[in-house]
């Protein structure tokens, strides 16, 4: 049992005020190491990460308005900022090159590349972690092994393929090359998204008697949304900025992509011009950019973990 | 089946020059030539053709390729599309066809491209000859990249070179106490250090330049008579004539503006125009980059050119980039595309190319020395002799595979940037460049 001390009104103001110091004092430094060791740890290092990631894009973005004056001009001008904007180098791009012509063609072939490859790749995921057939883990273990052999060992033989399929030359030459690459790493990434997902949905929807291909699209495919996404984001990003395939199978000014087309057009010799390459560059990734934010939760949801069993 | 003849297409080109004057033609000189029966290529029906060259140095020169193009479709009717591809992208394109056995009928490739694919090309002797004869002979590295080595078989119809000698400001030359560039090793570093002195550095790129650095690094061997392969296709390059030139190149790196070492192509443009530098070694591009911005054009005026230090060379140890028109056995129509390169050769559509080109390229047919673009600037006159040069990639040795692959490895250049940067002496530089080469040429 204990006592209960009153003690007096000033006593105890005192001896409150003197512990709450002590403790406001503890917390206060607690709280200042605290923050200084987040600064320390986190802050300073996204802040590093922030600038490296973001420091290209802002390079892209000054030189696209620089005018050549200040671009060739260190000496009398900051390099990391512009005085005297101009819309020269987009005007250029835009109005003097095919650039929205290669604009569309690349969007036209990263589209279509991407829809098949998601197409295929959910068919072969699926059947590889689901139907479990005889040697289903070799098969997927084969299409990985297709995802490791390097784009400029394929391009010559896949050439001659074009070539006699009559494709040289035009879109599908792009279309129907790029998922050479793009369904092993969807299929991959697909893989692990269904293991992820309870098989016992599936058992329930068979027992209520289900096809496959219903369980596939009612079940699957819903609660694999963010894989699907995810798998999209990274097969489009791929063909967009593909370069081996775009430069060895289309040779007409007018149909090639913009990673392949901006180096043709605006490199002459040893004369760079910069500012309509980088402007190219800008406008170039921005779709990607757009892309990505729309969807950037279920990517990152995709990539953390799926459907909790 | 071959009722359109060669003979009647030349009257008709005729006739077609005559009524078809190029709106903007330049000023034209009366090229020297000699009466030569053209070889007999009886035109293919249906003859349609697929052309892939180099980007455009310059606007003209697409210009007036495009237009001499469109001038064979009209005076021989035969359809010729031109498709440009960029310098270093040109290379793989080149492969897909020649391995694929599909694509475009004639390609223009770069110096050896030609050599690496013998197999899938038409022999050109008949059209080499015939041109040769009439327009006074090939210029010396022409004749070297477009035969097979040691033979007399052409197998690729070289159209122009692009020479690299040295670009300087005159003023600032002149105030480092010389009137041009000296012919020796010894004045010509005197002149680096007084350039720096005065507050006025060089600076000859050696980073991985395809075009720059190959050029600096090809002149500093070759100026002191080393060379990396012999006759025989031996590898040659741990000699006392590369350590020499090595030393050299050490000494005159001390003189040069800082970060050389990481210089690509267009570094030393941007670094001249800037007038950061004084002297360097490039194409015209630097001049005319100056020339044609209002800006610039006074600094322009102080711009010249002229040929590296021979040094201890017998003739001017520098080379030049040469664009080499080979044509596929896998054309459907190899009369056709024989016929276009002769037509584009032919001084009526040369000429005005050449002309309009400013220097960019310089001509591989001897009586081209006589073209209006040689009188139109002496300023130009340093890149005229551009195919006259003796000195190539892989030299002394055959053109092949390997010579390529040795140049594209930047065996020479690391050879040189290591020593220069101080990373390694010019023994154990050497010692790494024999060792690369070797294993190369698989020797």
């Amino acid at each position: 049992m204990t006592d209960t001390v009153i003690l007096p009104d000033d006593t105890m103001a005192d001896h409150t005020t003197a512990d709450d110091v002590t403790d406001h004092e503890s917390t206060g430094i607690l709280s200042s190491e605290s923050r200084m060791r987040r600064i320390v740890t986190v802050y300073v290092p996204l802040a590093c990460f922030l600038v490296v990631l973001l420091f290209p894009f802002y390079w892209m973005g000054i030189t696209t308005f620089k005018p050549d004056s200040e671009l060739l001009d260190y000496r009398n001008n900051n390099p990391f900022w512009i005085t005297s904007p101009t819309l020269q180098n987009i005007r250029k791009l835009l109005f003097e090159t095919d650039y929205p012509r290669w604009l569309w063609t690349t969007m036209t072939v990263a589209f279509g590349a991407t829809a098949l490859s998601l197409f295929s790749s959910v068919l072969a995921a699926y059947a590889i972690e689901r139907l479990r057939f005889r040697g289903s883990g070799y098969v997927g273990l084969g299409i990985y092994m297709a995802y490791l052999v390097p784009p400029s060992i394929l391009f010559i033989p896949l050439a001659t393929i074009v070539f006699q399929l009559g494709l040289f030359d035009t879109s599908w030459a792009l279309i129907l090359t790029y998922p050479t690459f793009l369904i092993p790493f969807c299929t991959w990434l697909l893989i692990g998204y269904f293991k992820s997902i309870p098989y016992e949905l599936e058992e329930c929807a068979l027992i209520d008697g289900a096809s496959r291909l219903q369980i596939l699209r009612r079940i699957t495919l819903p609660l694999a949304v963010p894989g699907l996404i995810s798998a999209g984001i990274f097969a489009f990003t791929l063909s967009w900025n593909e370069f081996i395939y775009a430069l060895a199978f289309i040779s007409s000014s007018e149909n090639k992509t913009v990673p392949v087309a901006i180096l043709t057009e605006l490199v002459q010799g040893d004369v760079y011009q910069w500012g309509a390459l980088m402007a190219g560059s800008l406008l170039g990734s921005l779709p990607v950019a757009i892309f990505y934010s729309f969807f950037v939760e279920y990517y990152v949801s995709s990539l953390t973990g799926a459907v909790k069993e | 089946m071959d009722d359109i003849t060669r003979r009647g297409s030349i009257g008709l080109a005729a006739g077609m020059a005559a009524v078809s004057t190029l709106a903007t033609a330049p000023a034209r000189a009366a090229i020297p030539t000699v009466d030569v029966k053209p070889p007999s290529l009886p035109l293919e029906r249906g003859a349609t053709l697929r052309v892939l060259r180099p980007v455009k140095y310059i606007d003209p020169d697409g210009v007036y390729f495009d237009l001499n193009t469109q001038k064979f479709a009209k005076a021989i009717g035969v359809p010729v599309r031109v498709d440009y591809v960029g310098f270093e992208d040109l290379r793989p394109q080149t492969a897909v066809a020649a391995r694929t056995g599909a694509g475009p009928d004639i390609v223009l490739g770069w110096s050896d491209d030609p050599h690496l694919y013998t197999d899938s090309i038409l022999d050109m002797t008949d059209i080499a000859e015939y041109l040769g004869k009439k327009y006074g002979g090939w210029q010396t590295l022409a004749a070297l990249y477009g035969r097979k080595h040691n033979t007399d078989q052409w197998i690729a119809i070289p159209f122009g070179g692009s020479a690299g000698p040295a670009v300087y400001r005159k003023s600032w030359v002149n105030e480092a106490g010389f009137d041009t560039i000296p012919s020796d090793h010894g004045k010509f570093l005197d002149l680096c250090r007084n350039l720096k002195k005065n507050g006025h550095p060089p600076g000859f790129a050696l980073g991985n330049a395809v075009g720059d650095a190959n050029a600096y690094c090809g002149w500093l061997l070759w100026s002191h008579n080393g060379y990396m392969i012999d006759e025989d296709g031996k590898v040659s390059i741990n000699r006392p004539e590369t350590i020499a030139a090595l030393k050299y190149a050490k000494e005159l790196y001390q003189t040069f503006i800082p970060g050389v070492l990481s210089w690509q192509d267009p570094s030393n443009n941007k670094a001249f125009i800037n007038e950061d530098i004084s002297l360097t070694q490039n194409g015209c591009s630097i001049y005319f980059a100056l020339k044609n911005n209002p800006r610039t054009a006074s600094i322009a005026e102080d711009v010249y050119h002229a040929p590296m230090p021979t040094g201890l060379a017998r003739s001017r140890p520098e080379t030049a980039t040469v664009i080499n028109a080979m044509v596929f056995k896998h054309t459907k129509y190899p009369n056709a595309a024989k016929e276009y390169i002769r037509f584009m050769m032919e001084a009526e559509q040369y000429d005005p190319w050449l002309t309009a080109t400013t220097g960019y390229w310089a001509h591989s047919l001897k009586a081209y020395s006589e073209s209006a673009v040689w009188k139109s600037d002496p300023k130009l006159i340093a890149y005229r002799d551009g195919c006259a040069m003796e000195f190539y990639s892989g030299y002394k040795g055959p053109i092949n595979a390997a010579s390529g692959a040795v140049l594209a490895d930047y065996v020479n250049v690391q050879m040189f940037a290591a020593v220069s940067s101080d990373q390694a002496t010019p023994e154990e530089a050497v010692a790494e460049a024999e060792r690369r080469a070797k294993r190369i040429y698989k020797q």
